[in-house]
């Protein structure tokens, strides 16, 4: 019914538009939102390394998100919350190690926070004063994986990556060591300390050290270690020499090594291989003595200034050392005298020997123990050889054991049979001295000071009486004598004035008698001066021609001397040789 | 106005989209060309609800890096820092400045929600044909398609401490991937606040027989 149907009042069908359910494209673009949020967060999630806890004692500069960790440089990760630990004594710091790192948080790793650090080996960390205070981190060598770290107080001297051996060494005291401290071989610096411990039994300290690579392969178990810090000033008969390894070594101290020339060649020491750190390079280097014999010596005197170590000496030259001073009992005697222990080194001698022609006596002495006993006991109980102690040093008072000849002591009989024979002493002199002086004291102590005292003051009382009396017979004389004195002087007086009287003619007649005595002598010398002194005397002319001779002949030795002068040789060759 | 007003659709009318003129539809299915701006006429915009909610979430799907990843790395002497937005706000108030923190946080954190927000309760109240509170409803999605523009105003700062601190060694900026997300939230929303039927609002479900 095609016909037009809009007149009528039909309520005309509405068109209604076919829903179009189907999703539209416009979708895509929450999906796509969806899958790229979704990829970030899968790739957030996967690249989430994982996240370590590390307690410190201190976190020094540590902050959370921003410290880092690095190893080689390389930022490893960051620390993402820093807190107390529950008991407040200690910092938990939570940190985020990317992805690309989980390998190398395992069980043996270490943390430590890098600070800028100045000591007297160097400077260190100085990047840190920039960007921050990190965190230092040293892979370890385990394979079994960890979370929880404690971290290191101080970083690590060697990094794991640095090729070379640890070693250790084994001192009495620390000395002025520490860690960093240097080691040195020929004076290069070839290693560090790298930590240092007590022994568990407190009585000595094991050094952990370190030698780079190069330098480790020298490291054999021949090897000497020594302490070579500060200076060693040795004064000898050469002057003064003065020794150290470095500057650094002088201030922050150090270790030395060396392999003696006498050690065996042998393969480089194994790692972690313990050597013995000796006080000083002599010491290290000495020569160790494969034949030594013990004695024992006994000795009355003070000990006073002899330690363990002082030199035995034979005939002024070393042949040993002291090992052991103490003191001894003989319950027979009720005696306490000191003992000295010995210990001789006949190699040292045998090196002293002298010439070609010896070396059979000193193949005997190398060859055999018997020979070189025999020897000894010929020259001890033949020939007086004695021990004796002696003074080295009148400052210090040190003292050493000296073996000389003494051929006036009384011979002994060496008992040899026992383990360590006892060799005869003699008292030494200075000791001997004492002696001497102690008796000379002790015998004035035994005067008997009081009695002579008591007697003194008797004589004194007895002086004394003795002056009174005198007085008295001086005053008696004073009253008795003195008139009778004088008239006896004025008989006297009276006496010389007769004396005077007959002397007075006597006198004068003597006198007119020597005047003309003096009157007869005056004529006679008036007579001897004509001869002698007038113009033709004949004496005056003798003297003149003697004295003209002496003149001439004064002359003649004025010219044989001059020629002489000239021609010295015409002594031995006459004065013809002379002329030619 | 009451919300039982006649809408065009209601009487058999379609207004231009363009210039507002009301026309005659040629035929039901095709209502033809505007006869004044040549405007392609339809009685509703062609799969505006699904096309707004497309958008809507993938806006909100990008939200959540937006916020969550870091929008720009500083690096000073060596150490970088990474801040998120959220970041920056609390840095700025700690550091005392609220005043800006509350501008960051409304511009950058309230605002892109409060839109995908909003579009979504536009949505829902559309589907469901509800005719309550239409005026307040209109409002709203004024206000969305008059905020969106000022959104970008976080991208646009941080594109431009970038270019402009660039100091190495001693400090340099750099931009985070959460830039991208966040630009990525501003734009859809704006498109989704754009294809939006308005006039959708207006329609009862009874009366929505119309393909949106």
């Amino acid at each position: 019914m095609p016909e037009d149907t809009d007149h009528l009042d039909v309520p005309r069908a509405t068109v209604v538009p076919r829903r179009r359910a189907r999703i539209s494209v416009v979708w895509v673009i929450p999906i796509l939102a969806a899958v790229v949020a979704l990829g970030i967060a899968v790739q957030r999630i996967l690249s989430e390394g994982p996240t370590i806890t590390i307690v410190f004692k201190i976190a020094e500069g540590v902050e959370a998100g921003k410290t880092a960790i690095k190893y080689k440089d390389v930022n490893i990760g960051r620390v993402t919350a820093v807190r107390l630990s529950d008991d407040y004594s200690k910092v938990e710091v939570t940190a985020k190690i990317d992805k690309s790192a989980t390998g190398l948080i395992v069980e043996d790793a270490k943390f430590w926070i890098v600070e800028p650090r100045v000591t007297l080996s160097g400077i260190s960390g100085l990047g840190t004063l920039l960007s921050g205070n990190y965190i230092g981190f040293e892979v370890g060598k385990s394979k079994k994986k960890e979370r929880k770290f404690t971290a290191l107080a101080v970083a690590p001297v060697i990094t794991s990556g640095q090729l070379g051996r640890e070693f250790v060494l084994k001192a009495a005291d620390l000395g002025s060591l520490g860690v960093g401290s240097p080691i040195y071989y020929r004076r290069l610096q070839a290693g560090q300390v790298i930590a240092y411990d007590l022994t568990s039994d407190g009585k000595a300290v094991d050094l952990k050290i370190f030698v780079n690579a190069p330098y480790d392969r020298y490291v054999n178990p021949g090897t000497r270690f020594w302490n070579a810090s500060g200076l060693d000033v040795s004064i000898g008969s050469g002057g003064v020499d003065v020794r150290t390894e470095s500057l650094v070594a002088l201030i922050a101290g150090g270790v030395a090594f060396d392999t003696p020339p006498f050690a065996a060649r042998a393969e480089p020491a194994a790692a972690s291989t313990a050597f013995t750190l000796y006080r000083d390079r002599p010491t290290a280097l000495k020569h160790p003595e494969a034949i030594s014999t013990r004695y024992v010596l006994y000795f009355h005197e003070s000990l006073r200034g002899l330690s363990a170590g002082a030199p035995v000496t034979l005939l002024g030259l070393p042949a040993g050392e002291v090992i052991d001073v103490g003191l001894d009992f003989d319950p027979k005697t009720f005696d306490v005298r000191g003992r000295v222990e010995i210990v001789s080194y006949p190699e040292r001698l045998i090196a002293e020997m002298h010439g070609a022609t010896q070396a059979t006596e000193r193949e005997t002495f190398t060859r055999s123990g018997q020979q070189r006993h025999t020897f000894l006991r010929n020259i001890i109980e033949q020939r007086g050889l004695r021990a004796q102690l002696r003074s080295g040093s009148l400052i210090t008072g040190q003292l050493y054991v000296a073996f000389d000849y003494f051929p006036n002591t009384p011979k002994v009989k060496v008992d040899w049979s026992r383990d360590v024979a006892v060799l005869p002493v003699v008292p030494s002199t200075i000791t001997d001295i004492e002696a001497k002086l102690t008796g000379i004291v002790a015998k004035l102590d035994k005067l008997p000071y009081e009695t002579i005292g008591a007697d003194l003051t008797k004589v004194l009382a007895g002086v004394s009486v003795t002056l009174q009396d005198a007085s008295t017979a001086v005053n008696r004389i004073h009253t008795d004598v003195t008139p009778e004195l004088k008239t006896t002087l004025q008989a006297a007086s009276l006496a010389l004035g007769t004396v005077d009287g007959m002397l007075k003619n006597e006198v004068n007649t003597t006198l007119e008698e020597l005047r003309r005595a003096l009157a007869t002598a005056d004529g006679v010398l008036k007579s001897t001066d004509a001869a002698l002194l007038g113009k033709d005397a004949p004496g005056q002319l003798e003297l003149r021609e003697a004295l003209q001779e002496v003149t001439r002949a004064a002359r003649s030795l004025r010219g044989l001397t001059d020629f002489l002068e000239r021609h010295p040789e015409s002594l031995i060759w006459g004065k013809n040789g002379a002329k030619q | 106005m009451t919300a039982t007003a006649l809408t065009a659709a209601e009487a058999g009318l379609v207004s231009c989209e363009t210039c507002a003129l009301l026309s005659r539809p040629v035929e039901a299915a095709e209502p033809g060309y505007c006869r004044r701006c040549g405007g392609k006429l339809e009685w509703r915009r062609h799969h505006s609800i699904q096309y707004t909610w497309a958008l809507v979430v993938a806006a909100a799907i990008c939200y959540i890096p937006a916020n969550v990843l870091p929008v720009l790395n500083t690096t000073t002497l060596g150490s970088t820092d990474s801040d998120t937005i959220m970041g920056g706000v609390a840095l700025l108030y700690t550091t005392g400045s609220w005043p800006l923190a509350l501008i960051v946080l409304v511009a950058s954190v309230m605002v892109p929600l409060g839109k995908l927000i909003a579009l979504s309760y536009l949505l829902i109240s559309v589907q469901r044909g509800s005719i309550q509170s239409n005026h307040d409803r209109t409002r709203l999605y004024r206000l969305v398609e008059i905020i969106g523009r000022w959104s970008m105003l976080d991208v646009f700062v941080d594109t431009f401490t970038v270019a402009l601190i660039q100091l190495q060694p001693l400090m340099s900026v750099a931009p985070g991937p959460g830039v991208l997300f966040f630009a990525a939230v501003v734009v859809l929303t704006m498109i989704a606040a754009e294809s939006f039927d308005s006039r959708l609002i207006w329609d009862s479900d009874a009366t929505r027989r119309f393909d949106a």
